[in-house]
């Protein structure tokens, strides 16, 4: 009988395992070349290729649009589709919900940058829009509009400028509002108030005692929030109105009197014994249940307040400061056509982006919602005519557009992470009663190095 | 013992099978490393693939100065580094961090141990309370966290009206500095604890009933049959748990996000929370990428202390 050796499996030595992880490790090292390109141009800086013949291209038989559905208009906006869709059978549009919110939609535009799971239209919002010009990951889409005959003159210009850099218009826009003073009209009767808004933030203060009189105990004369996309917002009104402003293009200016000021009464409205204005986990909803007796919100909330609001709704225009200037923000978003997709698919989005924004689609979606028609001639057209006669709360957001806005200072809008920037700061007065002359300077540097690291490299 | 005599030439291979045998093991070998390829080989790629190549690529990113999105980015060398331990969020970041883990690390196990050993009671419904205990865990923490935002409101919540039953008012659970920092670590154990006893429980249905038997003839009691036999008979299930549910509560990021976003001012913002707010909402992917590898050496350097250090105090039964 023979016996049979087994020769036992390979087992690799630790040695070899090393061996092996260091091949993988030299394979990561390789697949890290995949990465950004170092040193070299590229984002907003890039030189442009030669300018696309939009005349010789075929738009694309499929495209992708990335929204949040703001104002809940994802039946709206499905409607839109399938109207553009009788009108071009051949265009079909993939509607995604991608994200809850502005930032969840540029959060995951960014972390796609560079793969193929991009969409043809993204949802750009005023915070949002500029950093992805910097990065080069948006078009601007003064060429293919002109191709396609898109009326821009006829864009409220305050809202198309506000996506303009050197000349070039790099969204349109969309679902834009403004901030809006909401009041309870019965809180306001009960506290023998005149049927308006406070002209100033002043007469609001001084209009607070009899207001605060008519809210429970655990309310406040205003409701007014504060949190990303929105503190830096409304801070913009109180900053203006005393006449300072957060920056003067790049350079920050929170270090002005005015400013100061600005900073010292947002800290005195929640902190102290003449405090007149609250948080809550939901504000819009706090007012409606009357813990609030006036609020400060998008305009996108109106259509919200009318329907859900068991009281007679007023608006009126943002309180002023001492100095009289245009101190309303525009905000809100625009769609953009992300720069890496095909020529066909460009003139796709563009052809769907003209037709969200025509007359009567914008004027349809402002009267849904509460936003800013975007076309001067829907503001004045038959559509908006019939909801300002039947709910007037409409005109007070449209006249308020056309009298008080003005174009927002480029540090919140504009660095990368500067609206965070200056609402982490704004907490700090609010929350902590922080002084400003101990805040401000640490916002100051903070956008400074944001500045110089995300956005002067790029330009 | 006889020298050795050979000349290179005896050495040489002589006998005609010689080199057959030895291609034959050649052949054998290959065949193994073929055999091992094809088993090991995919487990590997995948490793590979989606651990040491981000791993490698994060170190890597932590070197560029580099906006999320962009496809260009300037090499800054370890300058990141040197920005996160000066810059003067650090020391409120890492206090959080530290004080999350040791609360969540601490609670869970005290927790789970305690539940562990209700569940291993004969009680009625035993079966189910198991289940019930267990269920948190496996819920999406966005969907537990919101779920919470509303019995933690103030104004509105379940809390708020129990406490109130009570004469007491609720904390301002959403805007104040400790609170909300509190709110996060109990929905975080309400979440994990169940885990931690469900593995608990396992271990406590491995003590030998015979060495219950023997400590109860020997006159111990509950508390020091617990103390001397059960507790570290549970040693390795303590030591598991202990690495387990410490890299949890550093990575922990979904709660946070839900219900606090990492305020107010900053005090529920963990190390890995910063890593996700520099890198996708400021977009200093960069500097995100130094956080992520502060944070890979930190878990790193735990671990490793782990078992160098707390493995030898571990009775395996």
């Amino acid at each position: 009988m023979t016996s049979r050796r087994t020769t036992p499996l390979w087992t690799p030595s630790r040695r070899t395992l090393l061996q092996l992880g260091g091949i993988g490790a030299a394979g990561g090292l390789a697949a890290a070349c995949s990465g950004p390109s170092v040193g070299g141009g590229g984002g907003a800086g890039e030189e442009e290729g030669d300018a696309i013949d939009w005349a010789s291209i075929e738009p694309a038989t499929e495209i992708t649009w990335w929204s949040n559905h703001p104002g809940n208009t994802k039946e709206l906006e499905e409607s839109y589709i399938a109207a553009f869709n009788e009108e071009y059978p051949d265009i079909k549009i993939n509607h995604v919900t991608a994200g809850a919110n502005y930032d969840e939609i540029a959060q995951r535009f960014q972390a796609a940058s560079g793969t193929d799971d991009l969409p043809d239209l993204v949802i750009a919002s005023d915070v949002w829009w500029f950093r992805y010009f910097v990065n080069g990951q948006i078009m601007a889409i003064d060429d293919v509009f002109a191709h396609l005959e898109v009326d821009t003159d006829d864009y409220v210009e305050t809202l198309y400028s506000d996506y303009e850099y050197e000349g070039k218009h790099y969204a349109a826009p969309y679902a834009r509002s403004t901030p809006l003073f909401y009041y309870n009209k019965d809180i306001w009767t009960a506290a023998g108030l005149p049927d308006r808004g406070p002209e100033t933030w002043a007469e609001l203060q001084e209009w607070a005692p009899a207001l605060q009189a008519q809210v429970p105990a655990d309310g406040q004369a205003l409701g007014l929030g504060i949190g990303p996309s929105w503190a830096g917002w409304w801070f913009s009104n109180v900053i203006w109105g005393l006449g300072g402003n957060m920056s003067e293009e790049w350079t920050v200016t929170l270090d002005t009197e005015e400013a100061l000021t600005a900073g010292a009464f947002v800290r005195d409205m929640y902190n102290g014994e003449t405090a007149f204005a609250g948080l809550g986990s939901d504000t819009n909803a706090d007012f409606q249940a009357g813990i609030f007796a006036c609020l400060i919100g998008s305009t996108g909330s109106l259509k919200g307040h009318l329907d859900a609001a068991p009281f007679e709704l007023g608006t009126a225009f943002l309180p002023n400061g001492p100095v009289d200037v245009p101190n309303v923000p525009t905000g809100g978003t625009g769609l953009a056509i992300p720069s890496t997709r095909t020529p066909e698919q460009q003139l796709a989005a563009a052809m769907f982006l003209k037709f969200l924004t025509e007359t009567d689609n914008t004027a349809l979606f402002s009267q849904s919602t509460g936003y800013m028609p975007v076309r001067t001639s829907a503001v004045e057209g038959d559509i908006m005519a019939a909801v300002y006669s039947e709910t007037p709360q409409f005109r007070t957001s449209v006249d308020q557009l056309q009298q008080k806005t003005r174009v927002q200072d480029w540090v919140r809008v504009f660095t990368p992470g500067g609206d965070q920037i200056i609402t982490d700061g704004i907490e700090e007065l609010v929350l902590a009663g922080a002084n400003p002359e101990d805040v401000f300077p640490d916002v100051t540097s903070k956008l400074d190095v944001a500045f110089e690291d995300n956005v002067e490299p790029y330009l | 013992m006889t020298a050795s005599t050979a000349t290179p030439a005896t050495l040489a291979p002589t006998h005609p099978h010689e080199a057959q045998r030895r291609a034959a093991r050649r052949r054998k070998r290959l065949r193994n490393l073929g055999f091992f390829a094809l088993l090991a080989g995919p487990n590997i790629a995948l490793l590979l693939i989606f651990v040491y190549r981000p791993l490698l690529l994060s170190f890597y990113y932590s070197m560029l100065q580099w906006n999320m999105g962009s496809s260009v980015a300037r090499f800054i060398g370890f300058e990141n580094y040197v920005r996160w331990f000066t810059d003067p969020d650090t020391p409120q970041v890492m206090g959080t961090t530290a004080i999350f883990a040791v609360t969540t690390v601490g609670g869970s196990l005290v927790l789970g141990l305690g539940l562990a050993l209700l569940l291993n009671k004969k009680l009625f419904g035993r079966g189910i309370a198991r289940t019930v205990a267990f269920a948190p865990y496996v819920l999406s923490g966005i969907a537990v966290g919101m779920l919470w935002l509303y019995i933690f409101d103030p104004r509105y919540g379940l809390l708020s009206t129990l406490l109130e039953a009570v004469g007491l008012s609720s904390p301002q659970w959403y805007t104040t500095s400790p609170w909300a920092l509190i709110m996060i670590i109990i929905v975080y154990l309400w979440k994990h604890v169940g885990y931690v006893a469900l593995i608990y429980l396992a271990g406590l249905q491995g003590v030998p009933q015979d060495l219950h038997d023997a400590a109860a003839l020997d006159g111990a009691g509950k508390t020091r049959t617990f103390a001397s036999i059960v507790l570290p008979l549970l040693g390795p299930v303590t030591f598991f748990l202990l690495i387990t549910t410490i890299l949890s509560s550093l990575q922990s990021f979904d709660l946070i996000k839900a219900m606090t976003d990492g305020g107010p001012l900053g005090s529920t913002t963990t190390l890995m929370y910063q890593i996700y707010v520099e890198g996708f909402q400021t977009g200093r992917a960069g500097f995100a990428s130094a956080a992520a590898t502060i944070l890979f050496v930190i878990l790193l350097v735990i671990t490793a202390i782990q078992l160098k250090f707390m493995e030898r105090k571990v009775h395996y039964a």
